[in-house]
Formats: C-alpha cells, structure tokens, sequence
C-alpha cells in the first residue's frame, strides 16, 4: 500500500510482512502434507496426501515419509516374544537408515500394542495405515489374522509378519507368483517357517529319537490343535501311532485328571500343546505326580519360564521352533546384540528379515504405496538376482540396475506363491535349568515331512 | 484308569473351593445378597500372598497368613464403600452393584499387576512347604495305586481346619450364634440386642479371610493373575447353590460334589471331550436344582 504522498505507511509494511509470513507458513506446512506433491524429480518432495508417493528409483524422488507399521504384542500372553522381535526390528531399521533408507527416506516405525486380540489388532491395523500412513504391515499373530483375514484383504496394504504359525495360512496369501497382477493377491505374507514346517521337524525328531508311540494332550484352541494337528499328519504317515490324546481347557487349576487320563495309556512320549500359563500348571502337576516319560514340548513352550517354574523335572523335554539358522544369521546376530540386551527367539531373526524385504521392494518400486510393495515383494525375494543380505548391498545393486536375491537371517525368504517361507527346524532341549539348541534339521529334510503344493 | 486317584484329585480341587464357597454362602445367607466381586476377593489375596512371598520376601506361612488378613480388609472396606450405603435398596441393587465393582476391581488389578501370570518362584515353592514332609507322599499300593502330594495335604488340611473352626465359630461363639440367628430373621436378632452392622461388618471380614486363603493356595498350585477370581467364581457359585444359597455346610458339600465331577468326568468321559468336564459340572447343578430347586441343605445356617 503507497500513501498519497508517495511513500509506505508503517501499518501497510506490518501487513505486507504479515501476509508473506502466512504465505511462507502455508508453504512450508504444504511440503507436510499438501496435496500439490512434487512430481518426481530428484529433489522433489514426493508426495501425495499420505506423503509416501515418490518418484522411480534411480534418479526418482525421495518421499518425504516412509512409515512401516508394527503391531505387537506389549502386553499379554505372548508379551515375553515381544522384546526379541521389536530389538531385531529396530536393529534392522538401524541398518537400513544407515544405509540412506529406501529412495534416500528414512523409514519410520510406528509400534502400537494388540495384546495379541484381534479386536485391538483390527483398531491398531486401521490406525496404523489411516492415521500413521503406514505403506506396509510388520506384524500380526496367526489368532489376529486368521478372524481378521477379510478385513486385512479389504486394507490392501502387505502385510508381513515374522509370527504366524497357522495352517490356515499355508494356501493362503502371497501373489500367486504373479507380482505385477494384484487382482490375485492375498496381501499376506510370513517371513517365519509356518506349524507345518516345524511341527514336520519335531514329529521327524521324535521318529528319530525311536518314539513310534505317542500321548496328546492340548489345549482345545485352534492354534493348539492346530499344532497337534500338524505334528500328527507326518508322524502318523511315517509310521507313528498316537496312544491316547486328551484335549483339555485353559486356565484350569489343576490338570492331574487330565494327565491320569493320559498317562493311562501306554507311549514313549508325550506332546504338549498348551499356552505357556496352562502348559505350567499341567507340567508342574506331571512332575508332582511323578508320571515320567519323554515330554515334546510344542514351539513356545522352549521358554525360559517354563524351565524356571517346572524344574529339573523336564529335564530332556525338547522343543522344536522356527530355525534360526538362515544363510545369513551371523550378520543378523551382530546387529541385534549391537541394538540392545533382549533375548533372541525364534521369532527375531524372522522380524529382521520383514523389515529388509519390504524395505528392498520399496527401493526397486521406486515408491513407497502398498502396492508398489504388494509387487515387489516377490521380486526381491525369490529372484534371480544378485544375492544381498543386507539393505545397503541390496540399495547398491538396485542402483546399478541389477535385480536382487534376498536372502535372510531366518531362512532364504523365497517366498512360495502363498507368501511363505520353507526352512531349517530347530531342537531345543533343556538341561541343567536352560533349554540349549541340539539339533538343526535342515530344510530339505524337513521338506521330505511336507505334501507338495500342501504348502 | 485310577478311580482312587481321580477320587483324590476330586477332593483337593473340591477343597479350595470349599473354602471360598463358604465365605460366598455366608454373605448370601447373613447379608442377603449374590456377591459377583467375590472373585476378585480371591484374586486380591492372591496377589498379597505373592508380594508378601516373593517381593518382600517373607515365609510362606506368613504370607498366606498376610493374604487371609488382606482379604478380610479388602473385603470390609469395599462393602463399607460399595454394599453398605445401598444395604436398603434390596437385592437386586445390591447384585448389580457387585457385578460392576467385580468388573472394576478386575481391571484395576490388571492395571496394576499386568496381564500377565505370576508365579510363586521356585525356591519360596520349595519353602512353601516347609514343616511338611518333603513329597510326594507315595504311591501308596495299600487301596490301589494312587498317589497324594504334600500340596495336596496342605489344601486338604487348610479345608479340614477352615471346616472345624468354622463349625465352632458358628455353634461356640456369641458372634456366630448372632450370626444364626440373623440369617434366621435380621429383625428379630435386632430386638433382641443383636449389632446387626457389627455382624455384617463380621461377615464381610470372614469371607475376605477365607477368600484370601483360596486365592493364595489357587495360586501356589498353579499361578496368580488378574483374571484368577474370575475364572473361578462359577465354580465357587455352583458349589453355593448347589449345596443350598446360604447354607455353609452345604457349600461345603456342593464344593466338594462339583470338585469330583470335575475330576471324574476328566476321566471318564469319552475321547475327545474331556474339555467339557466344566460343562458337566453345571449339568449335575442344573439336574440337582431341578430336583431340588432350594439346593441340598438349604437353611443348614440357622440348623447348625
């Protein structure tokens, strides 16, 4: 504004700073969360309304958020896994962020609890991929999947999670082996070996060990007779008998019935299927009743509590879970005990591998939308590329136009048409008040335990 | 198949239910009203029991002893807040109010403790049972092949002593001949000099005490959790009016039936359905009541 005489008035220079303020406010609040993103140059600023568009890798754009989400389990009875799954998490995110993160973004994690139920899971999902943004899922339990299936297939972001076990997740899931068509994906995939793998790895382990006559007693959930169920189809097809099978509530104050029941029939061993709560109790009263036998403890059961609360009585018990022995286990080692004290479990190794191969298909779609992802999970994981076990050498052969192979920590992670992963078992027995690995079955061996195209 | 050893298992389940069937029954049959919080009563002793055992630590037998007082102050001071100022409103308040502070009290304990189970750790389990014979006791061949356990004839033998004590309480004592006398008719116990508040006040302390002492034996057998009441007041509940709503000796009775069936349809119901032994349970309630709808030995309270 001029004055008559010629010259700015005071309040029209105070008006004219306070309006190009407000203009320099709103752009940089634009660069946020506008919705006039960049258009992919390499400086741009990405973008869509949820920020995680960007341009093509190799001179596309960098995003300005990458946001991976991660239910989990803080609380509940599964909250002892949960410390050994968010250390090796963030001890990928560590490396990945290190190495310039996925199209030069670093990636964020939103962690929120489930509890484990699916009804917090189903609120935590919603909020992780409408409110946070998250571009890919790392998280979810076979009990939060399986009620949830539906509704997960409806969010049509990938969701890849380093715990299920469940059978029902054997033909289920994945891209049907073809990445660039999602009208045939179930957008689920798992980075850890499924009950089939390991359940076959303990029933062969059990063979092995010259126990042709068996007990059951489990617990009358799905997952645990979901457990029974897959130990029982190799064993019984490879020439063991089940004896007796007692199927028995949670939560029970006692279990002596149940296992006088049991223990009234004669075997050479005995599997536990039970959650860890249930399963001290009834071991506790097996080893005040002095029953004997050989116990086969089913794969969350190879805990330290267990040993703890039951004693020395379970001496001998083994355990099989998830092999922690993948092509480059060592690498995840060295970074999860840089990352902080928690103990590894079969599930960290698992966790570690999620979050490299959702990272590397961000890279190689050159955007982070979830079906970029969807695409590209496959590709980086099962290909013919050049073998990388880490995100940086991954990044760099993208770079240089090479396609990747990624192996992990856990298993190679090629993932079958349904989203899984095949690999090695691990035996844990316990001795002298600690469960100690004994035995690693090689993944092809197990594999001799599993129907063709049953998994 | 065992049937001695069922039978036995069958008792020392039936036993700690005893134990807190009577404290429900007698708020039942003196305050006149169905306690759904009683559960957390349990749950409330328990979690003494344990900070008093392994937190502190102290001995075992003092630490249940800390739970059956916990329970009893617990029990007096939320009637005095909850149940007393609405003691006029009638039952159906009165129950209502209990099914909300059950609800409260559950959460609030969760909030506090975790979601998780706790345990008695292994070196105060093995001092648990200090001054009983290192077990297990057995097997015995004498009746059979069967076995006990030194924790079963510590549940055996708390139940045994609660029933004694209680039987003097109730026929030796001017507080549990108004008691009687008050679960026989308020008013008239009133006229004839009876501290009825007093009384109530009694009934409320010795429920939490009883509450206090199944909680904690619940959870030295097996664990401590919040939902540990709640997971057992059905039982507690069948056993109550099975043996007749109000009627102590007939919890008793009622506690130790629902304790066999348990155990003895564990072993004997055909393959596959052993899970259903809770089930089997609340049938033989439902059979029993439709028999004898007022339960097995209504009224026991004001007989005794």
């Amino acid at each position: 504004m001029v004055s008559d005489n010629g010259t700015a008035t005071r309040r029209a220079v105070l008006k004219g700073v306070g309006a190009g303020g407000l203009v320099g406010v709103a752009g940089c609040l634009g660069v946020e969360g506008g919705d006039e993103g960049g258009d992919g140059g390499t400086e741009g600023n990405g973008g869509g309304s949820t920020g995680t568009d960007g341009g093509t890798a190799g001179g596309g754009s960098s995003p300005d958020s990458i946001v991976f989400g991660q239910p989990a389990a803080q609380t509940g009875q599964w909250d002892f896994l949960q410390p050994g799954v968010s250390q090796a998490t963030d001890a990928a995110l560590q490396n990945i962020n290190d190495a310039g993160g996925p199209l030069g973004t670093e990636v964020e994690l939103v962690r929120r609890d489930t509890g484990v139920n699916p009804q917090e899971a189903r609120t935590v999902v919603t909020q992780l991929i409408e409110n946070d943004g998250a571009s890919a899922i790392l998280g979810l339990f076979s009990s939060e999947i399986n009620p949830l299936w539906d509704f997960l297939q409806e969010q049509r972001t990938p969701v890849v999670t380093p715990w299920p076990g469940s059978t029902f997740l054997d033909t289920r899931g994945g891209d049907k082996g073809t990445p660039e068509n999602l009208d045939d994906d179930e957008w689920v995939w798992r980075t850890v070996v499924g009950d089939t793998v390991h359940t076959a790895g303990n029933a062969k382990r059990t063979l092995d060990e010259g126990f042709e006559t068996i007990g059951v007693i489990n617990g009358n959930t799905e997952g645990e007779r979901s457990y029974v169920e897959g130990f029982l189809a190799p064993y019984e097809a490879e020439g063991g008998s089940v004896a007796q099978r007692v199927e028995v509530g949670l939560g029970e104050s006692s279990y002596q019935s149940a296992l006088e029941r049991l223990f009234g029939a004669d075997f050479d061993a005995f599997l536990v299927s039970l959650p860890q709560e249930s399963a001290i109790t009834m071991l506790s009263d097996w080893a005040d009743g002095g029953y004997g036998g050989q116990p086969v403890l089913s794969d969350t059961l190879g805990t330290q509590a267990v040993i703890d609360q039951v004693g020395d009585a379970l001496n001998g018990a083994w355990a099989a879970s998830p092999g922690q022995s993948g092509p480059n286990y060592d690498t995840f080692e060295q970074a999860f005990q840089n990352a902080g004290d928690a103990e590894v479990n079969a599930w960290s190794p698992p966790a570690w591998d999620a979050m490299h191969v959702v990272a590397l298909a961000v890279e190689r779609a050159g955007e982070a939308t979830p079906e970029a992802i969807e695409r590209n999970l496959g590709p980086v994981s099962g290909g013919e590329g050049m073998t990388v076990s880490t995100f940086a050498e991954g990044k760099e052969a993208l770079a240089n136009g090479e396609e990747v192979n990624f192996e992990g920590a856990a298993t190679p992670t090629n993932f079958t048409q349904h989203g899984n992963v095949f690999g090695s078992v691990t035996i844990s027995v316990a001795e002298n008040g600690e469960f100690t690995e004994a035995e690693v079955i090689p993944a092809e061996e197990v594999r001799g335990f599993v129907e063709e195209g049953e998994y | 198949m065992g049937l001695l050893q069922n039978v036995i298992f069958g008792l020392v389940t039936g036993s700690y239910i005893a134990i807190a069937a009577i404290g429900f029954t007698l708020i039942y049959g003196i305050v006149n009203m169905i306690n759904f919080a009683y559960g957390e009563y349990l749950t409330i002793g328990a979690f003494v029991g344990l900070l008093t055992a392994v937190t502190l630590p102290l001995p075992l037998p003092v630490a249940v002893l800390v739970a059956m007082v916990g329970g009893g102050v617990a029990s007096l001071v939320l009637a005095r807040l909850f149940f007393t100022p609405i003691n006029h409103t009638g039952p159906v308040p009165m129950l209502l109010t209990s099914i909300g502070l059950g609800i409260a009290l559950r959460n609030l304990i969760r909030l506090a403790a975790g979601r998780n189970a706790r345990y008695f750790d292994t070196e105060t389990a093995t001092f648990r049972l200090s001054g009983v014979p290192d077990v297990p006791v057995g097997p015995f061949d004498l009746l059979g092949d069967f076995f006990v356990t030194s924790e079963h004839l510590v549940v055996v033998g708390c139940a045994v002593a609660v029933f004694f004590l209680l039987h003097g309480l109730l026929t030796r004592t001017d507080v549990g001949i108004a008691m009687r006398a008050m679960g026989d008719d308020e008013d008239l116990a009133r006229v004839r000099g009876v501290d009825t508040q007093w009384i109530r006040d009694s009934v409320w302390v010795l429920a939490g005490v009883l509450a206090g002492l199944a909680g904690v034996l619940i959870a030295i057998q097996t664990n401590v959790s919040a939902g540990t009441g709640y997971s057992h007041i059905l039982q507690i509940l069948a056993a109550a009016i099975l043996g007749g709503a109000g009627s102590p000796y007939g919890a008793i009775a009622g506690s130790y039936i629902i304790g066999l069936v348990l155990s003895l349809s564990t072993a004997f119901l055909p393959g596959g359905m052993t899970e259903l032994s809770s089930a089997m349970a609340f049938l033989i309630l439902i059979v029993v009541l439709l028999v004898k709808p007022s339960g097995l030995a209504a009224q026991e309270v004001r007989e005794a």
